[in-house]
C-alpha cells in the first residue's frame, strides 16, 4: 500500500485545523477581557465567576440536565424493548416498525416541533419536562434500537438454545443472557442519547414551559440579542461536560473486550 | 431458512411490536397528521384556529414571497451538499487508505465535533468570521484586502455555518463507501490503460455513488432545518424555510400557513429520501 | 441395557417444502451410545434438535420413558444437548456456566450446587478451572464444559451434535476415547451426531445410519461394517469397491456372479436379503483393505490387470482393472506377489470382507 503522500497529509491537516478552528475560538475567547464577542484585549477568568453566579444558567442547567436523564432513560427501555422483539418479527413487521420508527430524525425538527406543539396544545399536557422528554425519546429511540440491536444480531443463536436446553424460560433467557450481554450497547447508546438530548436546540424550543426552558434554548436566544464571552465561558464548560461522556462511553465499550484471550494450542 | 429467534419456535410473534408501533406511531404519526390537517384550515385575526376547510394556505406557498423562501432553502441546503462532498470526499477517500492506529485516530477526530455543542460549534464562526475577528485580522495584516471584509450576515456565512456542522455526516456516509471499494478494481483498471483520472472518475466515483448519494442525502435534509445556523450566522437577512415557519407560529401567529409550509417541506425531503433509494438501491434504514 | 428409554414414532418434519425427515422410527436404549451417521443434509441434526425440543415436528410421536415428550417445550424436557460450537455463555465464568441449569430450575441447594459442580469438573478433568472465562479456553476445554454443563442436570439422555467438528485430528482421536470413557462413567445414554463414520465405529453402540430424512440401518459398528442392508451404507461406511454383475445362480448359502469374463461366488449381507434371480443385476461391495492380491489363479478369484500404484503414508494403494470395472486394493506391508504396473493379477478377499447387494434397497430399508 502506498503510505499517505505529503499532499493527503496536508491537506487532512488543513481539514481539521479548520474543523476545530471555531471550537478552539470560542474557549479561548472565553478568557477574553473585552465584552465585545471578537476583539481580544486581555486574559481573565471573570466571565467563568460571572457564570457560576447566575442563577438563570444554573436552573435551565438543571432542567437540561433533567430531561436529559429521564430520556435516556425512557428511550433505553423502548429500544431495547423494541431491539429484542425485533429478532423475533416477520420481515414485513420489522420494516414496518424500523420505517415509523425513523420518522422523527427524517422529518426536519421545526415539522417535528411545531406538529407536537400543536398535538401537546390540543392534548392539553403541560409544556416542560414532560413534553422535552417525549419529543427527546422520539429521535434518540432509533439509536439506542440500532445500537441494541446490533449487539443482538452478534449473539450466537446457540447461546440462547443453550439456555432454554438447560431449561430457562423466555423471560429467564432475556433476563440472564440476553440483557447482561446486551448491557454494554444500552449504556453506550444512552450516553449517546443524553449527549444528542442536551445538545437539542429546534426541538427544546417548542417543547419548553414557561417556567422550564433548557440550557441550549436559554443560550441560543442570548446568542440572538446580544453576547458576552460569558456565553463562551458557558459553552466551553459544556464542551468539557461532552468530553467526559464521550471519555466514558469510549471506556466503557473498550473495557471488557481486553480479558479476551482465546488459546489456540493442545488442552 | 430454520427461525432461532429468542423463542426458538417457527412462529414469529408480531404481537409484542404493537406498543412500540403505538407509542412512536402516536407520538410522531399522529401530531404530523394533526399538521396536515391543520395545514387546511384557517385562522382569524387574534391567530385562533378557524376550523373552516380552505386550501387558502397552500395557495399562498405559490406566492413569490413564499417560493422565494423555499427556494433560499433548497438552495442553501443543496449547496451545503455540494460543499460537503467536495471537502469531505477526499477527507474519506484518505482516510479510508490509513491503517491501524492513524485511521482509528482520524475516524475519532472526524467525529468527535459530532459530540460537541452545535452552538458551540455555530457560535465559533460568529468569531471566526467578525468584522474585529481573526480572519479579517489576518487578511488586512497580511494586507490582502485594505479593510475588513463583512462576512457575517451574508448567505455565505449561513453556508460555511450548516457546511461545517454537517460535514461529518457526509465523510462517514463516504467513507463507508469507498471503504468498501476493492482496490483490486483500481489496479485492473490501470492495468487495462486508464489514467489516474479516467480510472477515478469511471470506477471509484461510479462505484461510491451509493455513499455520494447517502451523505448528500443525510446533509440535505437537516440543512433544510437547521435555521438557527443562518440565524446566528446569516444576521436573518436571508429568510429561509425554518425562521419562517418559527416566526409564523410565534410572532406571526398563523400556525396554518406554518403547518401548510412543514408539509410542503415534508413532501420535499420524501422526495428527495426516494430519489436516493433509486439511486443506491438501499433501504432508509441504511443511512443510519 | 434392555429397556427402551427414547422411542422415536414416525417423526416427520417439513422445512417449507422440503422432506427432512421422513416418518422416522427406531428406539433408543438406556444406557447405550447411539450415533445418528450420515451425510451433510440427511437429517440427522434435525432429528436430535426435535429430541432436544429446539424443533417442532409436523406429525409422529416422541416418548421419554413411555411419555410423549413431543408437545413439551425445550426447557421442559430432562434432555440436554452438547453444541457443535460449545455455546458457552460468554458473560459467565465456567462455574456459572455449569451451574446454570440448576440455578435456572431452582432444583439444588447452594451447597449441593457446589458439590455437584465439584463432581462433574471432575468427571470432565477440569477441576481448578472454576473461575475461567469461555474465552481463555481451548476447544477441546470449552468442550468439556459444555459436557459438564449439560451433565449435571443428570438429563434422562445426553445430545451431541458434532462436538468434535471444530478440533483438530490429534485431539479429535483422543477426545473420542475420552467422550466414550466418559458416557460409561457417567452412566447416561448419549445420542451422538456426526459425519465421520470413523468417529461412529469408534465410539458407538449401536450406529443409525441416515440418508434424505430416513434411517436406512440400525445396527452394531460390526454388524454396519460387514453387514450393510443395502448400497447407500455399504459406501458410506469404509472404503469398499463397488461395482455391478450379473447373478449366475443362487445357492443355499452364496450366490454365483459374473463379473466380465469371471464367475465366482460371493455371500449375500445378513441384512441386505438375499433375493436374486439367474440373470438379475447387483452389486458386488468389498473393502478395499480386506483384498488380496495373488500372483496365480486360484479359486473364486477375479483376473485383473495392475493399473497404478500410489504410495500415501501407511497405505500403498493399487488400481487394478478387471475387465472394465476398477478395483482398488489398499494394502499396509509389501505384498509377496511383487506385481508391478502391466501385471496380471488375481483378487480375492476374506468372506467377511465384500457383501453382494440388492440393485434396489429395501422398502423402509430399516433393520434392528
Amino acid at each position: 500500500m502506498k503510505k499517505t503522500g505529503k499532499l493527503s497529509s496536508t491537506y487532512l491537516l488543513v481539514f481539521f485545523a479548520l474543523l476545530y478552528l471555531p471550537v478552539l475560538s470560542v474557549i479561548l475567547y472565553s478568557f477574553n477581557k473585552s465584552p465585545s464577542t471578537a476583539q481580544w484585549t486581555g486574559w481573565t477568568f471573570d466571565w467563568y465567576r460571572e457564570l457560576f453566579g447566575d442563577p438563570v444558567i444554573a436552573d435551565n442547567l438543571k432542567n437540561s440536565l433533567t430531561v436529559a436523564l429521564l430520556t435516556a432513560l425512557l428511550s433505553a427501555v423502548i429500544g431495547t424493548f423494541a431491539a429484542i422483539i425485533s429478532m423475533n418479527l416477520t420481515k414485513n413487521m420489522k420494516k414496518t416498525l424500523q420505517s415509523v420508527m425513523l420518522i422523527p430524525l427524517l422529518v426536519p425538527e421545526v415539522a417535528l416541533g411545531i406538529s407536537l406543539l400543536i398535538f401537546f396544545n390540543a392534548l392539553g399536557l403541560p409544556f416542560g419536562i414532560l413534553t422535552l422528554v417525549l419529543s427527546h425519546s422520539l429521535f434518540c429511540v432509533p439509536y439506542i434500537y440500532i445500537m441494541v440491536r446490533l449487539r443482538l444480531v452478534e449473539i450466537d443463536k446457540a447461546v440462547l438454545e443453550a439456555a432454554r436446553d438447560l431449561g430457562a424460560g423466555t423471560r429467564q433467557v432475556i433476563g440472564t443472557i440476553i440483557l447482561p450481554l446486551v448491557t454494554p450497547s444500552i449504556v453506550t447508546a444512552s450516553l449517546l442519547a443524553i449527549a444528542m438530548s442536551l445538545d437539542d436546540v429546534v426541538l427544546s424550543m417548542y417543547m419548553s414551559g414557561p417556567s422550564t426552558t433548557t440550557l441550549p434554548v436559554h443560550i441560543f436566544s442570548r446568542m440572538r440579542i446580544g453576547v458576552t464571552p460569558k456565553i463562551n465561558a458557558l459553552c466551553t464548560l459544556i464542551l468539557l461536560g461532552t468530553f467526559i461522556i464521550v471519555g466514558l462511553s469510549q471506556f466503557i465499550s473498550r473495557g471488557p473486550k481486553k480479558k479476551e484471550k482465546i488459546k489456540n494450542e493442545d488442552f | 431458512m430454520k427461525n432461532r429467534g429468542i423463542t426458538t419456535s417457527k412462529i414469529k410473534n408480531n404481537a409484542p411490536a404493537i406498543p412500540v408501533l403505538v407509542w412512536v406511531g402516536f407520538f410522531a404519526g399522529v401530531p404530523l397528521v394533526f399538521v396536515l390537517v391543520i395545514s387546511f384550515l384557517t385562522r382569524d385575526s387574534l391567530g385562533i384556529i378557524v376550523l373552516e376547510f380552505s386550501t387558502e394556505n397552500y395557495r399562498r406557498i405559490f406566492e413569490p414571497v413564499y417560493l422565494k423562501i423555499f427556494f433560499n432553502s433548497f438552495l442553501l441546503a443543496g449547496l451545503t451538499g455540494v460543499v460537503t462532498l467536495v471537502i469531505g470526499y477526499p477527507v474519506a477517500y484518505i482516510t479510508s487508505k490509513l491503517k491501524g492506529r492513524q485511521r482509528t485516530l482520524t475516524i475519532g477526530l472526524i467525529m468527535l465535533p459530532f459530540w460537541i455543542s452545535s452552538l458551540l460549534r455555530t457560535y465559533g464562526w460568529r468569531i471566526l468570521l467578525d468584522y474585529k475577528g481573526i480572519i479579517n485580522n489576518i487578511l488586512t495584516g497580511l494586507g490582502i484586502t485594505n479593510e475588513p471584509v463583512t462576512m457575517l450576515g451574508t448567505f455565505a456565512a449561513s453556508l460555511v455555518g450548516t457546511a461545517y456542522m454537517l460535514i461529518p455526516f457526509m465523510i462517514i456516509a463516504v467513507f463507508n463507501s469507498v471503504d468498501k471499494l476493492d482496490r483490486s478494481l483500481l489496479e485492473a483498471s490501470y492495468d487495462l490503460g486508464a489514467g489516474k483520472l479516467k480510472t477515478f472518475r469511471n470506477i471509484t466515483l461510479r462505484l461510491t455513488l451509493p455513499g455520494i448519494a447517502g451523505g448528500f442525502t443525510l446533509v440535505f435534509i437537516p440543512a433544510l432545518g437547521l435555521f438557527f445556523i443562518s440565524d446566528i450566522l446569516g444576521g436573518g437577512q436571508t429568510v429561509y424555510l425554518g425562521n419562517k415557519i418559527n416566526e409564523l407560529i410565534g410572532r406571526g401567529r398563523n400556525k396554518p400557513l406554518a403547518a401548510a409550509m412543514s408539509v410542503a417541506m415534508v413532501l420535499f425531503i420524501t422526495l428527495v429520501i426516494y430519489i436516493y433509494t433509486k439511486v443506491s438501491k438501499e433501504e432508509v434504514g441504511g443511512l443510519l | 441395557m434392555d429397556r427402551n428409554l427414547l422411542e422415536i414414532d414416525g417423526v416427520t418434519k417439513y422445512y417449507g417444502d422440503n422432506h427432512v425427515l421422513k416418518s422416522v422410527s427406531f428406539d433408543i436404549r438406556d444406557g447405550e451410545f447411539l450415533t445418528l451417521l450420515g451425510p451433510s443434509g440427511c437429517g440427522k441434526t434435525t432429528l436430535l434438535r426435535c429430541i432436544a425440543g429446539l424443533e417442532k415436528i409436523d406429525s409422529g410421536d416422541i416418548l421419554l420413558k413411555n411419555e410423549s415428550i413431543k408437545a413439551l417445550p425445550a426447557n421442559k424436557r430432562n434432555v440436554n444437548t452438547v453444541f457443535q460450537n460449545y455455546a458457552l455463555f460468554p458473560h459467565l465464568n465456567v462455574r456459572d456456566n455449569i451451574a446454570y441449569g440448576p440455578r435456572v430450575k431452582k432444583s439444588m441447594s447452594r451447597s449441593e450446587l457446589e458439590a455437584k459442580i465439584g463432581e462433574v469438573l471432575d468427571l470432565v478433568k477440569m477441576k481448578g478451572y472454576e473461575s475461567r472465562m469461555p474465552q481463555e479456553l481451548s476447544g477441546g476445554e470449552k468442550q468439556r464444559i459444555a459436557i459438564a454443563r449439560a451433565l449435571i442436570n443428570k438429563p434422562d439422555t445426553l445430545l451431541l451434535d458434532e462436538p468434535l467438528g471444530a478440533l483438530d485430528l490429534k485431539l479429535r482421536k483422543y477426545m473420542q476415547k475420552e467422550l466414550a470413557h466418559l458416557q460409561r462413567e457417567a452412566k447416561t445414554t448419549f445420542v451422538y451426531v456426526t459425519h465421520d463414520q470413523e468417529e461412529a465405529l469408534n465410539m458407538s453402540d449401536r450406529i443409525a445410519v441416515m440418508d434424505k430424512g430416513t434411517i436406512l440401518q440400525i445396527g452394531s459398528p460390526s454388524e454396519i461394517y460387514n453387514e450393510p442392508a443395502d448400497l447407500f451404507v455399504a459406501s458410506f461406511i469404509g472404503d469398499r469397491n463397488i461395482s455391478q454383475v450379473t447373478v449366475v445362480e443362487k445357492n443355499d448359502d452364496h450366490v454365483t456372479i459374473r463379473l466380465g469374463s469371471n464367475v465366482i461366488n460371493v455371500r449375500c449381507s445378513n441384512k441386505a436379503g438375499c433375493d436374486f434371480k439367474s440373470g438379475d443385476k447387483a452389486y458386488l461391495a468389498v473393502h478395499m483393505d480386506k483384498m488380496r492380491i495373488a500372483c496365480e489363479q486360484a479359486l473364486d478369484t477375479l483376473k485383473g490387470k495392475v493399473g497404478s500404484i500410489h504410495y500415501a503414508g501407511s497405505q500403498i494403494r493399487i488400481e487394478i482393472d478387471v475387465d472394465g470395472s476398477d478395483f482398488t486394493v489398499i494394502e499396509y506391508q509389501k505384498n509377496e506377489c511383487l506385481c508391478g504396473e502391466g501385471d496380471t493379477v488375481w483378487l480375492s478377499w476374506e468372506e467377511k470382507g465384500g457383501v453382494l447387494l440388492p440393485l434396489l434397497p429395501l422398502p423402509g430399508g430399516l433393520s434392528v
